[in-house]
């Protein structure tokens, strides 16, 4: 009787140790580098990543209501804006920047094109405060959602206080990005062995392996540095990315190294959408390579491809498609928390 | 037992030593207040602030150079519209002699890239830079007839920790009271400093951002009796 209570009395502890202690450990794919981003300062739990997922597609955040982070980060195309080249903000208003595909950003140490915003955490303020994307403050995020109905409740379930911070909102939207893991194309199936590779394919992938990974490396498909993969200067943007935060002549027309997966969704390409299709990218690479201090010493030598072997090394991009990705329920708009309003 | 018994009036007089440090925002003589017009003697200009702010980071009391208090989660938020914010009290546990104070004024390099906190240091104290991510150290605006712009205002967020451009300032001062520390700062020392026809805005790091916070970094001091 008295060892049944104690058991009874530990389980008990053990479910509200549960429930307080809900943690959810990140788990890098198999054979992956270790993530970068710091999970014991933010450690993720189902809860905080439902309320990052609302926030993901929560139009308040922005001044009139109208434009959600999802507006420019639509999961059917890998979370890049649909077919525009510049993204579309507030009122119509059009960026500079193309908006980049969102995928593994637990391994990326900085962010956006050129790196100016240094931590997961703090990229949302960027879009929120850009008078051509939301154009709104975070103070005022703050007391909006504190006067809705559902997100002080959420916002309790998380972090167990119904105050809503710029910390914690910050917090919730980088764990709903942090989940957004793409391991599963084709690819990685070959990679474990549990498919091959066509023909055509395989011979993309040897082409691949040699003119393209140093920099667009395995298995992330980018090796997260700052390239001059040499496209000429926009006359008009004049976007001379790297070098604009960190003001050395050195870093001029360097980017961010995006990623190729889900390459096939993620058009129009390069940071400020010029090129429509795969065959443009590989007629760029092959033909008009711009020299210039800054180029990437990869490319000094011409990148020689035929064009049957063009066909090859775009058959091999398209493994890198990850339709669990694109349609995983978890990532789409969360109809659930949105419709549902709680009782009290 | 004895030990015991000895300990615990020193532990209770421990856990009320306090040291109040005050900053008293000044224009040569006078003290600011915000959104009055201020006549400069020096300059024969008027000068308004509208807002004030500014991190200050690890505090620490040093006796003859060697540190003997240091304090924990030393950040803070000193807003001169939230009067509140203008005074700060160091817990130090026992009574300490010491010779001079030394603080950061901004916010150092690692909690800069430290992602998302809270307290002063929340992203909603519109002190933290969007577009490249980063704490402003320092804030001041206003107007003044000299300046060619929009309802003549003047900007200046200073800001950057990343290398050349860090604008943190450390600042040490020689103390003469221990437990009382009224900090001085004179804007007139900043904006005699400035050609606010020519000068009028700084809202990212960088070389101007660095050289006018070696200057802010000049305008702290312990007035001598
Ligand atoms: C108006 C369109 C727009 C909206 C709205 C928008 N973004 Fe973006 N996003 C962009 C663009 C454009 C970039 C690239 C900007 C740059 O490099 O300067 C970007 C970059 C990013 C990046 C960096 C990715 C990388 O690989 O470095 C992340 C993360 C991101 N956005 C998340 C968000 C979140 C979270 C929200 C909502 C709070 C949001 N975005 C809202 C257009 C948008
Ligand atoms: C020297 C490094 C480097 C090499 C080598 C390289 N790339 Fe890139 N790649 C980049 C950079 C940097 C960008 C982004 C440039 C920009 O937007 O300004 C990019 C962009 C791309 C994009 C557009 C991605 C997007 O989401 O917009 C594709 C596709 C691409 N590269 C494919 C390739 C292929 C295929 C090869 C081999 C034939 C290759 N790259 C070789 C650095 C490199």
């Amino acid at each position: 009787m008295k060892k049944k209570l104690i058991v009874l009395i530990f389980c008990g502890f053990c479910l509200v140790a549960f429930q307080i202690h809900n943690t959810i450990v990140f788990k890098e794919p198999l054979k992956w580098p270790k993530a970068n981003y710091d999970f014991l300062k933010n450690p993720l739990s189902a809860q905080k990543i439902e309320l990052g997922r609302a926030l993901f597609y929560e139009p308040m955040l922005s001044r009139n209501n109208t434009i959600s982070c999802a507006s420019c980060h639509s999961q059917y195309t890998a979370f890049t804006h649909v077919d525009h080249d510049l993204s579309h903000g507030i009122d119509d208003r059009i960026g500079t920047r193309n908006s980049p595909a969102l995928m593994n950003l637990a391994w990326h140490k900085v962010f956006m094109w050129d790196g100016a915003v240094n931590h997961l955490d703090v990229q949302a303020l960027a879009p929120i405060s850009h008078p051509d994307e939301m154009d709104e403050k975070i103070e005022n995020v703050i007391i909006k959602l504190q006067k809705t109905k559902i997100y002080p409740n959420l916002f309790k379930n998380a972090f167990g206080d119904s105050l809503i911070t710029g910390e914690n909102t910050l917090k919730a939207i980088s764990q709903f990005m942090l989940t957004l893991v793409s391991a599963n194309s084709k690819y990685d199936s070959v990679m474990r062995k549990q498919t091959t590779f066509t023909l055509q394919e395989k011979n993309g992938y040897s082409l691949f392996k040699k003119n393209c990974s140093s920099c667009h490396k395995e298995p992330l498909f980018t090796n997260l540095e700052f390239e001059n993969n040499g496209l000429p200067l926009d006359k008009d943007l004049k976007d001379v990315g790297r070098m604009k935060v960190t003001k050395n002549s050195k870093d001029s027309i360097k980017f961010k190294v995006p990623t190729l997966r889900n390459i096939e969704f993620s058009y129009p390409y390069m940071h400020d959408g010029r090129f429509k299709r795969l065959s443009d990218v590989l007629k760029h690479y092959t033909e008009k390579v711009q020299q210039g201090p800054s180029l990437s010493k990869q490319l000094l030598n011409p990148i020689v491809l035929t064009s049957n072997e063009k066909v090859d090394l775009i058959a091999f991009l398209l493994t890198l498609t990850d339709k669990e990705f694109i349609f995983n329920p978890k990532f789409s708009y969360p109809k659930k928390i949105f419709s549902t309003t709680p009782q009290e | 037992m004895i030990v015991s018994f000895l300990s615990i009036p020193v532990a209770y007089s421990q856990s009320e030593a306090v040291i109040a440090i005050n900053f008293i925002p000044k224009f040569e003589n006078s003290f600011l207040i915000l959104n009055d017009s201020i006549y400069s003697k020096k300059s024969g200009d008027s000068i308004q602030f509208e807002s004030l702010k500014f991190y200050i980071s690890t505090i620490e009391l040093l006796d003859n150079d060697k540190v003997i208090y240091q304090e924990k989660n030393s950040y803070h938020l000193v807003d001169v519209s939230q009067s509140r914010s203008l005074s700060l009290s160091l817990k130090t546990g026992s009574k300490i002699k010491f010779t001079k104070i030394k603080f950061n004024l901004g916010i150092d390099s690692i909690l800069n890239v430290s992602g998302a906190m809270g307290g002063d240091l929340d992203p909603t104290k519109g002190m933290y830079w969007a577009w490249q991510s980063g704490y402003i150290n320092f804030k001041l605006e206003g107007k003044s007839k000299k300046c060619n712009t929009r309802n003549h205002e003047f900007h200046f967020h200073l800001g950057g920790y990343a290398s050349p451009y860090s604008a943190l300032q450390t600042i040490s001062l020689n103390v003469i009271d221990f437990e009382k520390i009224n900090i001085t700062l004179d804007l007139e020392k900043m904006t005699h400093e400035i050609n606010l026809s020519k000068q009028n805005k700084i809202m990212s790091p960088g070389f101007e951002a660095v050289l006018l916070s070696k200057k802010v970094g000049q305008i702290f001091s312990i007035p001598q009796p």
